[in-house]
């Protein structure tokens, strides 16, 4: 059981590469971006609680109190 | 788990080990120009001058600061026997077309889609640049770059300029 536990970490860790600094060019390209556009983002997320009458949920500070 | 603790030991020293710092020679490099692949520039053909060798990218935001600032110390500084060497590390000409459509440079560029240069010094952050004396030996390492670094820099070159080669 150890040793097939310990091949499945092995393999597991083939996957993984280092990026070095200099080759982040793929990750700083806009499409890689978790939020592409945080501009529009944050409007939409604006509307939607102005909408509903609540903040928060949406990995934002605050509650849902109306206060912020 | 000794073993494995003294494995990963070894690991992340292997990983550090690499990094040229001061006081080693700058890695023999030929590489080719941004603007004419054919052409190539080989670091051994610059020795006998103080030479720059920076690490940028189109998409490296402190490389904005520190290419108009490396322009200007090129510009004060080359009939005295200093220059700049930029080793663009874009995936695509293009990019780094367009950005130096943006912030000219006239010191020579050349780039490095193998990664034979970064991987050469070992490149651990961008910008890097080194500082290389007249003998091909590297002098100072700059990783990241600010407006102090730009001031720091002048002093260091003005010294090594003073060195004989």
């Amino acid at each position: 059981m150890k040793r097939w536990l310990a091949a499945l970490v092995a393999a597991t860790l083939c996957g993984c590469t280092a990026v070095a600094p200099y080759q982040r060019g793929y990750l700083a390209r806009d499409d890689m971006a978790f939020d592409p556009s945080p501009g529009t983002a944050r409007a939409l997320e604006k509307t939607y609680s102005a909408k509903e009458g609540a903040s928060g949920g949406a990995s934002v500070g605050g509650g849902g109190c109306g206060c912020n | 788990m000794r073993r494995f603790a003294a494995a990963l030991a070894l690991l992340l020293i292997s990983q550090a080990a690499g990094a040229v710092e001061a006081g080693a020679a700058a890695p023999a490099l030929d590489m080719p120009r941004l603007d004419q692949p054919a052409a190539r520039l080989p670091l051994a053909s610059l020795r006998g001058k103080v030479v720059y060798v920076d690490f940028w990218a189109s998409w490296c935001v402190p490389c904005r600061l520190s290419m108009p600032a490396l322009e200007t110390l090129y510009r004060e500084h080359r009939d005295q026997g200093f220059i700049v060497v930029g080793v663009n590390k874009d995936v695509s000409a293009d990019d780094a077309k367009r950005f130096l459509g943006k912030v000219g440079v006239s010191f020579p560029l050349v780039s490095d889609l193998g990664d034979a240069a970064a991987r050469g010094f070992d490149v651990k952050a961008m910008p890097s640049g080194y500082l290389v004396d007249r003998k091909g030996v590297v002098r100072k390492v700059h990783r990241g770059f600010t407006g102090e670094t730009a001031a720091q820099l002048r002093g260091e070159i003005d010294a090594l300029m003073k060195e004989p080669s």
